[in-house]
């Protein structure tokens, strides 16, 4: 079922902020033709896409509930919540399964690419706009050979708005 | 303290609450029953273990506090006191006073010490002791010096029952040798008998022998310590060539200050400064006790040399209080005591579970169709394991609920001298078991139930004695198992609920309109309105109708439900229905659409399915259906769950007729898929409270599956038939 | 083979501290509630290389149970630490009587109790 293993997933999670990119791994995830990254630290694991349990009366970017050996996972539809369409999922679609202030939560992009090394040299504030996601969740775009990668801020994602209950703030 | 008993600090905590319920239960018989010497000797050794134990944690506040509350019981218990009114009064609060030294223990929080010194001396002037003021500081201690190494000279003739006692005087020599250097052992046969009338059990050789040591003579007493009353022992010091001191059996008085075998004692640890400036004769003692007394708290030298202010040195002291509590807070962990036959019986059943998935492994490597019923039978095998455990691993959790009973008798026992009436407490079903939590979270709801009862539902003696009834009023407290659940009943026989004053009472706070028509059971669910109450006077003991809607959120909270049963003039009952477990509920797992939900069973009282013609729509009200003649609100799941159904006529879905606060519902849904007991999962640990669902849990296909709330579901129902309005 | 101990209080607290530090110290432990218990547990049982017991305890005290021990046979010989609160000279005087080999104070630690039993057998 995992696509992916991460053994440094575990390692320092929680004690990373999700504004900390100072020279670290990012895992790079596409959505549509847009690469992304999240700092590996904050990555527990990556699953296949398996059915969820739909939460009744939620927002359209809450997919649901899944069983995570036994833990009760909520899902974020990553497209919906940055304000992208949302597409029909395939056989490399993923759910990244990330923790946030001792929270698990999984979202779904479309699909893993890559863990990449960027230095913070490389990495610039998000642009005023250009980019076809909102660019509050975005804590700066990193240039890596010809890619631009925009990093996402996970705890801004999944803190916004009425999602804020969400993390448990 | 040591630190390796450091791990049993948890436990002694708990069996200190266990005495203190004992000593309090007992107490409290007891002024019953004053001549009770069994129960004088329950309460008695209670106080004892607490005095034992926490003097091994170094709880020396309560070891001290619990010592005299054992004189004065040890009295009583032995005949040379009586149990008065005033000396059960004062072993009471005495008990609550314990109760606060220990959670000081434990927690850290506040003791008021004027209370603990007060009691103290009431004790002691109640077990005619005389009081007198005692040294708490410690000097600080000389440093040791090295003793110069000393030779004894010892004679031992031990008793001749030496050995029956199981004395060796082996151990004897080598203790001894582990003080120094033992030589010149010679043993005196002399007095051995003739074999034939030699009686082998019995001792008849003595040693003189001689050790060198730096060890003082205490040390070297010690070793004789069980044995020198009962031998003939004469210690000789060699000092610079001379002998000097002599000490024996025969001449006991030679040691005016035979020293204990304590820690200290045997350690050879200093003593305070103070001690030997007493003991050598520098001071006297009295002179000692005041020093100690003038001797300050660093907090007020500072103050007094201007380098702090007071407010400063409060400020700190609360610090460091608080610290002190939090620091204490954190390693607070919950534990349970589980009886080891428990535990033994599970590891069987884990070992019978080895063994058929075994068994199954085995089969299944090897299988042939032939072999199905021998699967099936095996699988079953399996089943039952398997149900075995879990019900084994839940009653693991399972406490009798009498530990939640206990606080009542004490607690009716201060209502009724408070409140001026006079109320017997009948406890029955004290046996019956529930798990920990739960048991936990009903002491507030229940304390709420029997004072309201004590406070507003027993009346004042003379009215009962008006109303023919006995002047003394009763309030029973039952529990008992009812299919998967526990019902907990406060009943009292008092003046009942008062119909007319709730329900004007309720107009005046616009709660219902003057000319709705309300059932009994939803006029008695009035009182359970925040702010709602009716007694006429506000007293101390009930507060100001807060209580009542605290009982009711609480029992929501732990999944149960509260009836009220109620005749004017006869006596009010309060039924608490709550599951036995937090962990786990009954459920009916439900349909609609392509969604599976479990409802709590405990909520289902039918299902049917209704006819058309039955339901009618009411503005602001939604829809009606009549059920035998009374009209219930009907609610669509697939309307509050926004979902895809199946059905939407009534007439071909089921309508499941759901209780909740003595009021009934119809909840509309596809299909009843089935009956079955779910793990309840938290949706909040990672995601957060959902309208109308009280929790997930795991299904047999793996997916999550939701637990509805009933009430969440209903009020969804209600904003959206409002809204439709 | 391991040395065997029977260790006899009412305060499971107790108990296990006491059973703890003879479990460390290399002992086979049986543990009993009280001298009723223990009667029972060891009355057709294994020889115990020592007894550790409370006084003050329900269903038998610790001063019957030193008596009863003294009549088995195995028991005859064996080495009974009473446990005390107070070292107060009746209570060593109704123990010894009854046959107890001597006594540990309580509050104690581990490493002084094991002294006290090092008086009386080899540990």
């Amino acid at each position: 079922m995992a696509a992916l293993a991460l053994d440094t997933a575990t390692k320092g999670r929680n004690q990373q902020s999700g504004d900390a990119t100072d020279g670290s791994q990012f895992l790079t995830f596409q959505l549509g033709d847009e690469v992304y990254g999240v700092d590996i630290l904050r990555v527990q694991e990556i699953k296949g896409y398996t059915s969820v349990t739909k939460i009744p009366n939620q927002p359209s970017y809450i997919k649901g509930v899944m069983n995570l050996r036994g833990t009760i996972v909520p899902i974020i539809e990553l497209r919906a919540k940055v304000g992208m369409e949302t597409v029909d999922y395939t056989a490399h679609t993923v759910i990244v399964v990330v923790v946030v202030q001792d929270r698990i939560m999984g979202f779904v992009v479309d699909s893993v690419s890559d863990v990449l090394n960027i230095s913070k040299q490389d990495i610039q504030a998000p642009p005023e706009f250009g980019t076809k996601v909102d660019v509050s969740f975005l804590n700066g775009i990193a240039k890596c050979g010809s890619n631009l990668v925009a990093l996402l801020n996970i705890d801004r994602l999944l803190t916004d708005g009425d999602v804020r209950v969400a993390a448990g703030f | 303290m040591s630190d390796e008993f450091a791990q049993f600090q948890e436990a002694f905590f708990e069996e200190a609450a266990e005495h203190l319920a004992i000593v309090e239960e007992g107490l409290l018989a007891l002024e019953q029953h004053p001549e009770d010497l069994d129960l004088l000797g329950k309460i008695f050794r209670s106080a004892h273990s607490i005095k034992g134990a926490s003097g091994m944690f170094g709880f020396n506040a309560v070891a001290q506090f619990t010592h005299k509350m054992e004189t004065l019981l040890d009295l009583l218990r032995n005949g040379h006191k009586t149990v008065t009114p005033q000396i059960a009064d004062l072993l009471l609060k005495s008990t609550d006073c314990l109760k606060t030294l220990i959670d000081a223990a434990k927690n850290g929080s506040a003791v008021d010490d004027e209370t603990v010194q007060r009691l103290s001396t009431d004790l002691a002037t109640a077990s005619d002791i005389k009081v007198k003021a005692e040294a708490k500081v410690e000097t600080a201690p000389l440093p040791l010096t090295p003793h110069p190494s000393r030779c004894f000279h010892i004679a031992w003739t031990p008793p001749a029952w030496l050995f029956q006692r199981g004395l060796d005087p082996l151990q004897t020599f080598k203790e001894l040798g582990s003080l120094g250097t033992l030589s010149e052992v010679q043993v005196d046969v002399t007095k051995l008998p003739e074999l034939a009338t030699m009686d082998p059990e019995a001792c008849y050789l003595s040693w003189t022998m001689k050790l060198e040591t730096v060890k003082g003579r205490d040390i070297v007493d010690a070793v004789f310590e069980f044995v020198h009353e009962d031998s003939v022992l004469v210690i000789t010091e060699e000092v610079r060539g001379k002998e000097s001191g002599v000490r024996g059996a025969e001449r006991p008085s030679s040691t005016p200050h035979p020293l204990p075998l304590t820690p200290h004692g045997v350690e050879g640890e200093p003593k305070p400064l103070g001690e030997i400036l007493v003991e050598s004769g520098v001071v006297t003692r009295d002179a000692l006790d005041k020093a100690l007394s003038q001797q300050k708290r660093v907090g007020d030298i500072l103050i007094e040399q201007h380098a702090a202010t007071p407010q400063q040195i409060s400020q700190a002291l609360q610090k460091q209080r608080e610290s002190a509590a939090h620091a204490k807070k954190g390693t607070d962990t919950a534990s349970i005591r589980v009886d080891t036959a428990k535990i033994d019986k599970l590891i069987n059943l884990v070992g019978e579970l080895v063994i058929t998935q075994s068994m199954l492994n085995d089969l299944g490597f090897r299988f042939e169709m032939c072999q199905m019923p021998v699967l099936l039978e095996r699988l079953a095998q399996l089943e039952r394991n398997t149900r075995e455990i879990q019900e084994r691993v839940m009653g693991i959790r399972m406490l009798p609920i009498g530990t939640a009973f206990s606080r009542f008798p004490r607690l009716v026992r201060d209502l009724s001298a408070k409140a001026g009436k006079k109320i017997q407490l009948v406890l029955s079903g004290e046996e019956t078991e529930l798990d920990k939590t739960v048991i936990e979270a009903i002491g507030d709801p229940l304390t709420h139930l029997v004072r309201n009862s004590a406070d507003h539902g027993l009346e004042p003696p003379e009215e009962r004695l008006d109303n023919n009834k006995p002047e003394l009023g009763t309030i029973r407290l039952n529990a008992f198992h009812e299919g998967g659940n526990i019902c907990i009943t406060v009943e009292d026989d008092g003046r009942g609920l008062n119909r007319e004053r709730i329900l004007a009472k309720a107009v005046k706070q616009g709660l219902i309109g003057e000319a709705d028509k309300i059932a009994d059971d939803q006029i008695w669910a009035l009182i359970f309105k925040p702010g709602f109450s009716t007694a006429e006077k506000v007293t101390d003991v009930s507060g100001r109708g807060v209580g009542m809607d605290v009982v009711k959120r609480n029992i929501d909270a732990l999944g149960g439900t509260v009836n009220i049963k109620t005749e004017l003039g006869k006596g009010t009952t309060f039924t608490l229905r709550l599951p036995l477990t937090l962990a786990i509920i009954e459920g009916m797992t439900i349909r609609v659409g392509k969604e599976t939900y479990i409802v709590p069973l405990l909520s289902v009282v039918e299902s049917i399915q209704p006819k058309i013609d039955a339901i009618k729509t009411v503005v602001g009200k939604g829809e009606l259906i009549n059920v035998r003649g009374t009209y219930l609100t009907m609610v669509r799941l697939y309307e509050v769950f926004s979902l895809q159904p199946e059905f939407t006529e009534p007439a071909k879905a089921i309508l499941l007729i759901l209780e909740m606060e003595g009021e009934q519902v119809a909840l509309m849904v596809d299909e009843i898929l089935g009956q079955q007991q779910v793990v309840i999962k938290s949706m909040e640990d990672n995601f957060r409270k959902v309208d109308g669902v009280a929790g997930a849990t795991i299904l047999s296909d793996g997916a999550v599956g939701f637990i509805l709330d009933v009430r969440g579901v209903l009020e969804i129902a209600r904003r959206g038939a409002l809204m439709a309005a | 083979m391991s040395k065997t101990a029977l260790v006899v209080d009412d305060s499971p607290t107790m108990r296990q501290m006491v059973a703890f530090t003879l479990t460390n110290a290399g002992f086979t432990v049986v543990e009993a509630e009280n001298g009723k218990d223990a009667v029972n547990k060891v009355a057709r049982g294994p020889k115990m290389d020592i007894v550790v017991t409370d006084l003050n305890m329900p269903e038998m005290d610790g001063i019957t149970l030193i008596k009863e021990l003294r009549k088995i046979e195995v028991f005859k010989f064996t080495p009974i630490l009473m446990l005390t609160t107070e070292s107060t000279e009746a209570k060593k005087k109704a123990g010894k009587e009854a046959g107890a080999t001597g006594w540990i104070v309580k509050p104690f630690n581990p490493e002084l109790m094991l002294k006290v039993i090092a008086k009386v057998l080899p540990v």
